[in-house]
Parts: structure tokens; C-alpha cells; sequence
């Protein structure tokens, strides 16, 4: 029995950037490759964070092994800056990476890492977008083994993901991929582009910077590298529509706040069950707000 | 005011820390802080479930992970994954002697006497599940007295320390095919992802650091029908393994320390083709870190029903490598579960969009079809 | 030191390439080489070679390397804690400019296109010598690359080994302090050969 000894307190003590050097070794050689084939699923050994599969594990590893002294950091989630689990994130890396700087401005940040939503403002070569993704495999809808669906990425065969689209459109007359829609890279891999809202996926074409895709739980990572063809599934007769934000008389909802007619919108539900729109995307919120110095939803009020 | 907040993300997760520390500390004035040694010792399955979950082996982390995650030993076992994954791999260690174990307890249900005797050990297999009221207010002269009655007069040198193993004998007889080493390195999962097919060590030491609990529903499909592994226990045993590592400087093998670790190998019916040689009964393997028995059976049983999947192709859920090996880790199923209390305003915003577009579209069809007839 | 038995770093200057923030910054300059494929990318400092930073940076003992010409001192090999290997069977091949290698290196698979090597060619300049047109995936419209001492063999052999997308290799040029990449989706043409 071990009544006697003690924790060493070293123990507790982390290094920079939390993972030890030979995860990182590894999640930069995967970043390698999967730039190398572009929108390839390059399996890795993901490692435990200390929050959640599925709170961004994957997107956080990366962001760990790209991170030293001298970046900018910025994390969002749903767009947001302050939501719970963008905090969260900030934190641990403001904790496990000191000389690293975070911010909220978009213009500022050298990498940026988020869930659901890519930054309103045009990214520069200059910054790296990671995504942190859930589900990594565009096929699983239609193929449960990985076995199989490896065969089928490698040759490219996405028939049985067009038919299932197909039977979309005979049932619905609408493709009903709301987020996560399928994304040809280069012409050869298709991907889940991470569960951004179909508003965001033109934005991964012809990027000037890099993308990559973390999947902690699934044990992936996949880029998009800059300057490559992103192309949504679709057919020439349904083309791939992003989502409309026009009212009954089809104008444009401006957002509430800063008054955007060209940004993503939040629904939002007030406490009289009327609702409102308003920039999914914080900073870009409050740089329209800082620059007009007036606030519609304020005035209305 | 029309609109949501934005800001406050950060005071609502310092709200939660210090609403989960108050409910941690509950008893207020009435309460005694939990000691690590109480729970490492008094809780012990509980360490045990956490240090084999967790895959590290440090009985006193897993003790403060239980008392920091209240309990909760997905997150404990958590915790210590976490913890794990900032600390390099210094080797590849050698393949280590069962044989050599110092136990506590082993059984054999193929046998009714084995090679050393079957020795029951600290088991509840027979006890009576009665409350047992008179824990409820222990007093603390009683509780300190019984290890030290419970040892005393047995000499150190009247147990053996190790025993034969009841397969060694199962092979004697050729009733088991004869050991065959692998010449392949075992596939280290801290290191390289499972990517189908995987090899079987691949699988036993996914096995061996799952959540107990899904690990025993898919093993005990297998029990019930949805497989035919039919197993009988050879051997269960349960004890102290020594450790022995090469020296960093002369490479001479020295014992490092020794783990506390279960061990089980179940014996199933024989099938002709698994080989050219005669028939003989097949060999399914569980270990893991810890007290854990059910976990150990568990895995022998579904480590027995991979190997006839992985040859003949899964006839079954429990036989399906991809199925089983992909969903019987706890911090990645706990995780993904939990992830769902995030906020998804942005994919559910973009699902509102395109059900609006179909419901237009639906209404559209239906009112024109109305004005036709 | 990548090899985690080593318990202490040299206080040589030369040996910033072992530790982790001298390594870090040295896999953002690879990051921008394999993001923009035939960008020159300023990789090493004074004293450093770009090779053995690059390695450092990459390789540990869960890589292999093939060092057919023997180009690095045992000691380095010994200090990466790389596994050695042959050409055929390595994540990592570091060759010469002017000798293509005799083997096939691994292409990977259909399944498993990652694991087609990475190759570090080692020559005697970028920035000079003659021009490769470049275009593909990371490169806006055409990129001009230029690189001296190439056996053109090398280009023959590139585009036979990856003829099969996604299968096919990833190049390093690397001369003594910069690197410029040819990942293994970059179309290119030599100046004066069609």
C-alpha cells in the first residue's frame, strides 16, 4: 500500500502550449501533409485536452502546435468573441502560452481559431483560420465504415453523396444541407467545411489564407490551403444558395445593432416574442458601431 | 433595450466554478475536507475505474481527480487523460511477465482446482447485498483496528507471491494452440490513430483504457445472442505486477515499481478452421490497470469476438472492430455528448433557414394545386 | 534534443535548433513554404543549416529517415532520435541535387495518400539558377521559382511518382539557410522544356 507518498508538485506544472514536444512534432508533420493533399482527412493521434471532445479539442491542437511568441491570438464561437466556450478557450491559451497576445479584432490576429462561422472581414496571407470540427467525414451519410469511405475519397467517387442530394430535391425541392455542406477542394476531395453556415462556404475559395480543420475526436486534420478551389455540391439546375435574409417584401434585414445588410445574422426572440436580427459576427459589430459612433437598436428603443 | 447582451461569457463560467465549488462544500461548518489517501484507499474501485479509464497508472492523481470532478469518473478519468498527454513517452517498455504477479485473488470457473489453488480473495461475489447499517456511523477506533486484526499472525513468507498460470496448462495439454510471440511492435494508440484495419494489440489497449460501462453493453450483446463466444473464465487474477524496465544506462532490465492490474483470459469453444493444426479451444484476452473485473471479462469476451470478425468479416455488432473500438472510449463519447449543451445559434439559424424555404415551397405547391381544382 | 533520453542541451549557439521555441518559429516558415509553394522562406539564422532545422522540426523516433549519401554527421541523426531506413520505407528522404535517388520512395495509397514521403533535396542555391513555372493549389494565377544545381532527372521522376493523385511524394528545396517547397499538387515546368 502507498499510504505514504506524496504528489510531486512539478507534477502540476505545464509546458508551453500544453502539449508535450512530440505532439506537437506530430500535429506539424499531419499539418504537412494535409496541406499537400488538399482537403484530405490526415489522421492523427489526437490528444486529451482538458476540455471536452467536441469543445474544439481538434482546432485547439492545432492552434497549440502553430502558437509562439510574437502571434495573436483570437477565438470565437458562433462568430462571437465572448460566448462561453470562445472564453474558455482564450483563456486556457492565455494561460499555457504566456507572451502570446489575444484579441478580439479580426485585422489583428494571426491565427484565428473558431467554431461555426468564419470572420466577416477578408482574411490576408498573413493569418492562418483554424476550424474546429466535429464530424470530418462529408460521407458518413451515406457510408457507415471508414474503410470504405477511404476507398471512396481516394477515387474521388462521390456518387452515392450526389444521389443523396438528388433525393433532396425530388422530395423537398431544395437541398436540405443547412451547414456542413459538401465541399469539393481542388477538384478531388470532398469535405465537411466544419458546421459554418452555408454563408461562409464561398469564403473558403480562393482564400489568400491558409485553413486548416482540426477533428479531435475524430482524429483528423484537413486544410484548405490558400488560393484553392472550394466549390459547393450542387447541380446546374439547383444551384447552392446561401441563407436568405430578406423579409416577406424581400428586403434585406439590416442587423439591429450596426445596421449590416451584409453580414450573418442571429435570430433573436425578445422578451414581447418580437424578433430582431443582428450580426453573428461581434467584432464585426462593434468596429461598424465604433466607426458610425451611433447605435440604431439604441434609438429605437 | 432590443437585443441580447454580447458580453458576460467570462462572469458566467466564473459563476459556475464557484457554484460548483459551494455545492463541493456543501456540509459547511459540519464537513471534513476529503483526504486523497481516503479516497485512494476507501473508494479503491473507484481509483481503479479512474486509473484504467484514464490510462496512466498514478493511483494519487486519480484520487484528487475523483475529489476535484465530485465523484464523476468520466470526468475524473478525464482529467487524467488530460494530464497524460503533456508528458513525453520515454520508451517503448519490454513485454511484461503476468506470471510474475503478486495477487491478491484468482479463480478459475474451467477447473475446480487449479495449479496453486483457487484463492477468492477481496471479492462481494457472495456476499449478501443487506445495507450494512452499522457503516452508516462507524467509529473511528473500530474502522482503525481492522487491517491491523486482519493481518495479525500471518507471517510475510506464508503466501506465495506467484502462481502458475491455468492456460500454461490448458497448452500442455494442446487443448490451446501452442504461444506464439509477434514479432510486430505493438501498436502504441497514444501515438498512432486507428486507422481499419488495426492490428490486435491496436484493439486491447483501446480496450484496456475504455469506459467500463460501454465496454460490458457491447461485451454482454455478444453474452446474450448477438455473437457466440460462450466463454468459460480460465482465469481471473487480480494483483500487483511488477515493472521492469531497461536501465538508461546499462539496459540491464530493473523492477521500476509494480502496478496494480486485473487480468483475465476466457477460453471459448473450438473452431476447425482457425488453423491447419488440430482443433483446439480459443484464447480471449482482457487486462487492465486497477480492480476492475467486469471490465477485464468484458474485454476478454470482445477481445474473442474481434479476432473471429477480423478473420471471417463481423457477423455481429461485438465482432465489428470499427463499431467497437470507435465507441467504447469514455472521454471521447462523455465529450462529444456534452458538446451539445453549446450554443448552435449559427447551425440552427441556417436549419430554420432551409426548413422556411422548404415550408415556402410546400405551401406554394399546395395552394396551386387548390386554385387548379 | 529530440531524442527524450538526452537529458541535456549542448549551450552551443549552433544548438538553438533543439529547442522548442527555436522549433517553433522554424514550422511557421515551413508553414508558409507548404502554403505557398515555391516562395523562398528564409528558414535558418547564422550558423543554423536549414536541413537540420527542418528535420529537427519534424522528425523525433516516430519518423523514419533515408540518408543514402550519408549527408548528415551521425551525431545529428543520433541527437534527431529519428529511426534510420531505407529509401523505400522512409517518411523522410534526404537526397542530393545532383543524385536523384535509385529507389521509389513511398507514395502512399489510395487510402493512405499522407503517407507518401516528404523529400529534402539539399541544393547549392534558390533564388538563382534556372526558372520553374509553377501553378496549383496555394498559388495565385503563376509562381516563378528559380534553383540552381538540379539534376533534371529530378523533375522526370517527380512527375512520374506523381502521376496518380493523391498518391506521390512532397519536395523541400533546401539550400543552406532557405527552403522552398514543391508539395505534390504543384504543376510545374522548367524554363526551356516543353
Amino acid at each position: 500500500m502507498n499510504v505514504s507518498y506524496e504528489l510531486p508538485l512539478d507534477d502540476a506544472a505545464y509546458s508551453f502550449g500544453f502539449l508535450d514536444e512530440y505532439a506537437k512534432r506530430e500535429v506539424r508533420r499531419t499539418i504537412l501533409k494535409a496541406i499537400c493533399i488538399p482537403g484530405y482527412q490526415t489522421p492523427y493521434a489526437s490528444r486529451e485536452m482538458p476540455m471536452g471532445r467536441g469543445f474544439g479539442t481538434g482546432g485547439l491542437q492545432v492552434t497549440l502546435s502553430l502558437i509562439g511568441e510574437g502571434d495573436t491570438v483570437k477565438v470565437i464561437d458562433q462568430g462571437a468573441d465572448d460566448s462561453v466556450n470562445a472564453v474558455n478557450l482564450r483563456h486556457f491559451v492565455e494561460l499555457t502560452c504566456p507572451g502570446v497576445d489575444t484579441t478580439e479584432r479580426t485585422t489583428e490576429a494571426s491565427l484565428i481559431q473558431s467554431r461555426h462561422r468564419i470572420p466577416e472581414v477578408a482574411l490576408s496571407e498573413s493569418q492562418v483560420m483554424i476550424l474546429q470540427v466535429p464530424y470530418p467525414d462529408p460521407l458518413v451519410v451515406v457510408e457507415p465504415s471508414e474503410a470504405r469511405r477511404k476507398v471512396m475519397h481516394g477515387e474521388a467517387d462521390y456518387s452515392r453523396l450526389l444521389t443523396k442530394l438528388y433525393e433532396d430535391i425530388v422530395q423537398f425541392d431544395e437541398i436540405t444541407i443547412s451547414h456542413r455542406y459538401p465541399t469539393r477542394i481542388n477538384g478531388h476531395y470532398v469535405i465537411d467545411p466544419s458546421p459554418i453556415p452555408r454563408y461562409d462556404v464561398p469564403r473558403l475559395d480562393n482564400s489568400p489564407a491558409l485553413i486548416l480543420l482540426g477533428a479531435g475526436r475524430e482524429k483528423k486534420i484537413y486544410a484548405v490551403p490558400p488560393y484553392t478551389r472550394a466549390e459547393p455540391l450542387a447541380f446546374d439546375d439547383v444551384p447552392f444558395r446561401v441563407e436568405d435574409f430578406r423579409d416577406a417584401q424581400g428586403a434585406r434585414r439590416p442587423c439591429a445593432r450596426c445596421g449590416a445588410t451584409d453580414s450573418f445574422l442571429d435570430e433573436l426572440i425578445d422578451d414581447d416574442g418580437n424578433k430582431q436580427w443582428q450580426c453573428s459576427d461581434s467584432d464585426y459589430c462593434h468596429s461598424r458601431l465604433a466607426e458610425h459612433d451611433t447605435i440604431p437598436g439604441e434609438a429605437m428603443s | 433595450m432590443g437585443y441580447v447582451a454580447i458580453k458576460g461569457g467570462g462572469r458566467a463560467i466564473a459563476g459556475a466554478e464557484a457554484a460548483m465549488e459551494a455545492l463541493r462544500c456543501a456540509e459547511g461548518e459540519a464537513g471534513t475536507p476529503l483526504t486523497l489517501a481516503a479516497i485512494e484507499q476507501q473508494l479503491r474501485l473507484l481509483t481503479s475505474r479512474v486509473v484504467s479509464e484514464g490510462g496512466l497508472y498514478h493511483p494519487r492523481l486519480a484520487a484528487l481527480a475523483i475529489k476535484q470532478m465530485q465523484g464523476d469518473t468520466l470526468e475524473a478519468a478525464f482529467a487524467l487523460r488530460a494530464y497524460r498527454s503533456t508528458k513525453p513517452r520515454l520508451l517503448d517498455l519490454p513485454v511484461q511477465e503476468t506470471r510474475q504477479m503478486r495477487l491478491i485473488r484468482r479463480i478459475s470457473s474451467a477447473f475446480k482446482d487449479i495449479p496453486g489453488g483457487q484463492m477468492l480473495g477481496p471479492t462481494t461475489d457472495y456476499a449478501l447485498r443487506l445495507m450494512r447499517l452499522d457503516l452508516a456511523d462507524e467509529s473511528p477506533e473500530a474502522f482503525r483496528s481492522v487491517s491491523r486484526r486482519f493481518l495479525d499472525g500471518v507471517a510475510d513468507n506464508d503466501l506465495p507471491d506467484s502462481y502458475p498460470k491455468v492456460v500454461d496448462a490448458l497448452r500442455e495439454e494442446g487443448l490451446l494452440p501452442p504461444l506464439t510471440r509477434s514479432r510486430e511492435a505493438a501498436f502504441d494508440i497514444t501515438r498512432d490513430p486507428l486507422v481499419f484495419p488495426v492490428p490486435r494489440s491496436a484493439a486491447l489497449a483501446t480496450m484496456a483504457r475504455a469506459e467500463t460501462g460501454s465496454l460490458l453493453a457491447i461485451a454482454y450483446s455478444n453474452m446474450r445472442g448477438y455473437g457466440d463466444v460462450h466463454p468459460t473464465i480460465a482465469e481471473l487474477r487480480v494483483g500487483y505486477l511488477p515493472v521492469v524496465l531497461p536501465h538508461p544506462v546499462t539496459g540491464e532490465p530493473v523492477e521500476a515499481g509494480e502496478v496494480l492490474v486485473t487480468e483475465c483470459e476466457v477460453v471459448a469453444m473450438y473452431e476447425g478452421a482457425d488453423s491447419d493444426g488440430p482443433p483446439t479451444f480459443t484464447l480471449g484476452y482482457g487486462a487492465c490497470f486497477g480492480h476492475n473485473e467486469v471490465k477485464a471479462i468484458s474485454m476478454a469476451i470482445l477481445d474473442r469476438a474481434l479476432q473471429k470478425g477480423m478473420r471471417d468479416g463481423p457477423a455481429n455488432p461485438s465482432e465489428d472492430p470499427e463499431f467497437v473500438l470507435l465507441h467504447v472510449d469514455g472521454v471521447d463519447s462523455m465529450g462529444f455528448a456534452s458538446h451539445y449543451k453549446m450554443p448552435h445559434y449559427v447551425t440552427f439559424q441556417s436549419d430554420m433557414d432551409r426548413l422556411r424555404t422548404t415550408q415556402d415551397k410546400a405551401d406554394a405547391a399546395q395552394s396551386s394545386q387548390g386554385v387548379e381544382s | 534534443m529530440n531524442d527524450p533520453m538526452t537529458l541535456e542541451a549542448p549551450r552551443d549557439v549552433r544548438m538553438g535548433v533543439w529547442q522548442p521555441p527555436r522549433q517553433q518559429r522554424a514550422f511557421r516558415g515551413l508553414l508558409t513554404a507548404f502554403s505557398y509553394p515555391g516562395r523562398v522562406v528564409h528558414l535558418a539564422d547564422d550558423g543554423e543549416s536549414a536541413t537540420l532545422l527542418l528535420l529537427a522540426t519534424l522528425t523525433d523516433g516516430a519518423s523514419r529517415l533515408a540518408d543514402p549519401e550519408r549527408r548528415l554527421a551521425e551525431d545529428d541523426i543520433r541527437r534527431l532520435g529519428v529511426r534510420s531506413s531505407a529509401v523505400e520505407s522512409a517518411d523522410f528522404v534526404l537526397c542530393g541535387a545532383a543524385h536523384p535517388p535509385q529507389m521509389t520512395p513511398r507514395l502512399g495509397s489510395l487510402e493512405n495518400p499522407e503517407q507518401g514521403a516528404t523529400l529534402i533535396i539539399q541544393v547549392p542555391a534558390l533564388e538563382e539558377g534556372i526558372e520553374l513555372h509553377l501553378t496549383g493549389p496555394g498559388i495565385q494565377a503563376e509562381q516563378t521559382l528559380r534553383v540552381a544545381g538540379v539534376d533534371p532527372a529530378w523533375w522526370r521522376l517527380r512527375d512520374e511518382w506523381n502521376v496518380h493523385f493523391p498518391l506521390g511524394v512532397d519536395l523541400i528545396l533546401a539550400s543552406e539557410r532557405a527552403v522552398a517547397v514543391l508539395p505534390r499538387t504543384t504543376r510545374l515546368t522548367v524554363e526551356g522544356v516543353h
